[in-house]
């Protein structure tokens, strides 16, 4: 057995090593998404028919709309974040995952704990928190799951040959430590048994709430695109130099982001993070224009390949970022707050950029990964398209229904059912959008299952056929 | 950055710092935030809540409520206002011209316009705004100059914006007003209106029980969904209501020999509803409360 | 899938490069105008991390001129306050008085009398000997409590208790109170019920 210092490993090796952590994330997060997308649909319901949950707790609209959040964040998002960024720690380090079990049995953890998490809020045993209604039990298993996926990323981020770090390196790094603190503090102020009293608990919930949606999101997904885009499009990534300054722009400027203008809290609050807002416009052009200069006359045309996920979802984030942005200048707060807009830009930054991201990824890791080609690669050229649509019809008319809204409800004389009755309409093409997301996720679960399902046969075969296999008796000499 | 020593540290600053300036500065300064005292009166805001209003709030948690309604109001401003209240022996048209007269002193000479604007058409209906706006030397001078022609006006504090002028509050939320709630359930979406002082608007418990068993019959097209599943339906005894059965309108009312009850839920979730009421003026959200004689 | 070597420039890894440069300069100039603009707005709006001052409040000062000062409520939170301190301990603060101690303020002829002459006299001198209050006797003493308190005061708790517990009769103003004094004089007796009454209302 060759010093690990001196192997080099092929590329196979190393994708192979990632098979089992990979297929374990990457498959509870395809449920969780399709889980996620249902629920959405089943909240929003309430407002075309309001009385179709009447009897029914589990599925009212409040609670409904709570899980679905979450299992797209902590449900989708992030185990399929992990498991990526695993792989693309491996491929950089040029060396196989270390400690190979320990992702696997996170992802189990993992898992269990969204499903717990999801039943309490279903029950009405959240927290009342957004994005932080999973109760102690689950909080205690999704943290205690990061942490070993974390130790085994920075296992092999060690291991690595070229001791150089590449771009992807610092924010999917940077990602791991982000969510660990901020969580942990976050969960440990608010969920805990003393949560401190009155305006305070509001603020760590925006702190988290911006650190979650806007920073880790964004260092997750750059990251991966940082390592895609040059690496489909055969050419470097533009600029060093440049790359790096959006990365520290990011994580010291967009931090701060995340107290709405209206908050009831001290103005120094809502003031502070007006003017992270407006400097974080920076790393959000700086890494447009990088994204940009990266792919810019790449030969490679994407068909609703990976690659097109991939352009959409750094687009999405460019556009998303500069929404969520200006709705905390103070002059456009007063229009948007309250609103469908808030609600327009999260899911843009879930879906339309995150979940791009993630999904162009996984549909370009799994083959390698499992050896062998997507067994319904229409399905997956078809996902994208219900995805880009879905996210668009989506999106932009909960953003204008948004603004309309806002700018009834800043005119005291427009009684206050024309507000909502004004955003009703966008509604109805909003959960139309949402369907099509929901069959594009559906394209996407097939073809994990299917991949588990054939590999798992493939073991199965090759113990049936050694079992088989007649036994070799020695030779006896006589 | 070469090494991941130089990222993990980049990264712990920068989270530090946030970490640092909006949770830790926060806590420090509202944390250990108690009582304040209500402006020009001896009570303390806020008000502990008890019984089943307490545990109300756990149901409007529980229930997702925060997902669709909002409990804090916005303010854009504040104005002084001043307003005649007794003309005493004058006529209106002597009044208009005697202010007409006031306005070459210097101090009221910028505010003519605005004064004479507001006055225009009035005919001596009262109250009338002589004023309203951010000076309030002005208001007081006005004050004195017609309280020594023996006219009495009031010079009030108030509130501005669009959530105040929509009945939904007298003045902005603050972080006071939340020291009791665990969880803090400010709410990000307004697809149902403002509830902070929802117990002002509307007090009656049988109102906001009917509203929660069928909401469109009591504001139509309404979008919020009947929760059914807080209240129960029963047979009558004898042929008569219980006493806390629903008064519900023909088309929402069950069969004959039905009623519909709420369970101590929806009297918890109606009682918390009835108990949020934020119109207390505060040093940090001032306006001239209106007294109410007890 | 095993064309990493094709895919990818000049890296025998088949993994992405960076080239190498720095930042252009203009993004730079950027982010430190954009400082510079963000130091104005936080020194203009954020109240100088003042624990009072919420949006749209700028300043302390901006805050403090809009305090309300005026008004019948600070009168009668001004009446509640005395009454509370100098009065209610023996006259309860329901105004249901003690029996033994003092006579109920809710109900009583004495304070609801359109006129409030008689009324005016008893905290600025006391009152001791028998008085009838809501057709029963009493026979104690009661000190000139509101003798050393300003006007201004006096004025306010004998509104206060006149328009409270279901009073409703005219407010007294600091004027009225002072003329009162100045009849009474310096160092008065306490009246007896039967003086009060001969007073005119």
């Amino acid at each position: 057995m060759n010093p690990t210092e001196n192997k080099i490993f092929g590329a196979n090796e190393i994708d192979t090593s990632c098979r089992v952590p990979l297929l374990a994330l990457f498959g509870g997060a395809a449920l969780w998404l399709v889980l996620g997308l249902a629920l959405g649909i089943v909240a929003m319901l309430s407002f075309h028919k309001p009385d179709i949950f009447a009897d029914c707790p589990f599925l009212n609209c409040g609670r409904a709309q709570a899980a679905a959040n979450d299992l797209l964040l902590y449900g989708f998002a992030m185990p399929a974040a992990l498991g990526v960024l695993l792989w693309i720690f491996a491929r950089l380090s040029q060396s196989p995952l270390a400690l190979p079990i320990v992702p696997v049995i996170a992802a189990n953890l993992w898992h269990v704990g969204v499903l717990i998490g999801t039943s309490a809020i279903l029950i009405g045993e959240s927290t009342g928190h957004p994005w932080l209604e999973y109760p102690r039990a689950a909080v205690v298993l999704l943290f205690a799951a990061f942490l070993l996926i974390a130790v085994s990323a920075v296992a092999t981020m060690g291991l690595r040959l070229n001791r150089e770090l590449y771009p992807s390196h610092w924010f999917l790094f940077a990602a791991l430590l982000w969510f660990v603190w901020s969580y942990g503090t976050a969960n440990l102020f608010l969920v805990c048994n003393h949560p401190p009293r009155g305006g305070v608990q509001a603020v760590i919930n925006w702190w988290l709430t911006n650190n979650l949606l806007f920073v880790w999101l964004g260092l997750i997904g750059v990251g991966i695109a940082f390592y895609f885009l040059p690496k489909i499009a055969s050419k470097p990534l533009a600029n060093s130099g440049y790359t790096l300054f959006a990365f520290l722009t990011l994580i010291f400027f967009g931090t701060w982001v995340g107290i709405p203008q209206s908050a009831p809290v001290p103005a120094w609050l809502p003031t502070v993070s007006a003017f992270a807002a407006l400097l974080s416009l920076v790393p959000v052009i700086a890494i447009g224009i990088i994204a940009w200069k990266t792919v810019c006359g790449a030969k490679v045309s994407c068909l609703g390949g990976p690659f097109c996920f991939i352009k959409f979802g750094m687009l999405g984030f460019v556009v998303s970022s500069l929404l969520y942005l200006s709705e905390f200048c103070p002059r456009a707060s007063r229009v948007l707050d309250f609103t469908w807009y808030n609600f327009g830009v999260t899911q843009w930054q879930l879906l339309g950029f995150a979940g791009m991201i993630l999904c162009g990824a996984i549909y370009e890791i799994l083959p390698r990964v499992m050896d062998r080609e997507l067994p319904f690669a229409k399905l997956a050229k078809l996902n994208f398209f219900l995805f880009a649509g879905g996210t668009l019809l989506f999106v932009i008319p909960l953003l204008i229904g948004g603004v309309e809204q806002g700018l009834k409800l800043r005119d005291a004389a427009v009684p206050f059912a024309d507000t909502s009755a004004v955003a009703l309409k966008f509604l109805r093409l909003s959960t139309t959008g949402q369907l099509l997301l929901l069959l594009g996720s559906l394209c996407l679960l097939p073809n994990i299952l299917a991949m588990t399902i054939q590999w798992k046969l493939g073991l199965a075969r090759t113990v049936i056929a050694y079992i088989k296999s007649p036994l070799e008796t020695p030779e006896v000499k006589l | 950055m070469k090494t991941g020593f130089s990222v993990f540290w980049a990264a712990f600053v920068a989270l530090g710092a946030s970490w640092f300036g909006l949770i830790y500065g926060p806590l420090k300064q509202l944390g250990g935030a108690k009582e304040t005292a209500v402006l020009q009166s001896t009570e303390k805001w806020p008000v502990q809540r008890t019984g089943d209003a307490t545990l109300g709030l756990q149901i409007y948690r529980a229930n997702g409520c925060a997902a669709c309604h909002t409990e804090q109001i916005r303010q854009t401003g504040a104005a002084h206002v001043i307003a005649f209240t007794d003309l005493g022996v004058h006529q209106a048209a002597d009044l208009k011209s005697f202010i007409a007269s006031l306005m070459v002193v210097p101090e009221l000479m910028n505010y003519s316009n605005v004064i004479t604007v507001n006055l225009a058409g009035w005919s001596g209906e009262m109250p009338k705004v002589l004023y309203r706006g951010a000076d309030d030397a002005v208001v007081s001078m006005l004050g004195d100059k017609l309280k020594a022609v023996g006219v009495k006006t009031e010079a009030r504090v108030v509130a501005t914006g669009a959530d105040i002028a929509r009945g939904w509050g007298t003045r902005q939320s603050v972080a006071a007003d939340y020291l009791y709630d665990t969880p803090v359930l400010l709410g990000s979406l307004r697809a149902g209106p403002d509830l902070a002082s929802i117990g002002v608007r509307s007090p009656d418990i049988n109102w906001q029980l009917q509203h929660l068993y069928a909401p469109r019959s009591l504001v139509k097209n309404s979008t919020m969904p009947a929760f059914r599943f807080l209240f129960k339906a029963q047979k009558k005894v004898d042929g008569k209501d219980a006493a806390d059965a629903l008064v519900l309108p023909i088309e929402f009312a069950l069969t004959d020999g039905m009623e519909v009850v709420p369970t101590p839920e929806a009297k918890q979730l109606a009682a918390y509803l009835v108990s949020l009421k934020a119109n207390v003026p505060l040093y940090e959200a001032p306006f001239t409360p209106i007294t109410v004689a007890k | 899938m095993s064309d990493e070597k094709k895919s990818c420039c000049s890296n025998e890894t088949g993994e992405p490069t960076v080239t190498r440069s720095s930042a252009p300069m203009w993004i730079i100039v950027v982010t430190l105008t954009l400082l510079f603009t963000g130091g104005l707005f936080i020194d203009s709006h954020s109240g100088w991390f003042g624990k009072n001052i919420y949006a749209p409040y700028k300043s302390p000062e901006q805050l403090e001129s809009f305090q309300p000062r005026s008004g019948a409520a600070s009168a009668m939170a001004r009446g509640k306050a005395v009454y509370e301190g100098v009065c209610g301990i023996c006259h309860g603060s329901d105004g249901a008085g003690k029996p033994g101690q003092a006579p109920a303020l809710a109900a009583s002829e004495w304070v609801t009398a359109k006129g409030f002459n008689r009324l005016a006299h008893i905290p600025l001198a006391g009152v001791s000997g028998p008085i009838q209050v809501n057709g029963k006797g009493w026979n104690l003493n009661m000190a000139a409590m509101g003798a050393a308190l300003p006007d201004e005061d006096v004025a306010a708790v004998l509104t206060y208790i006149r328009t409270s517990w279901g009073n409703k009769a005219e407010a007294v103003t600091a004027d009225e109170v002072k003329k009162v004094r100045a009849e009474i004089g310096k160092s008065p007796q306490p009246y007896s019920g039967a003086q009060l009454q001969a007073m005119p209302e």
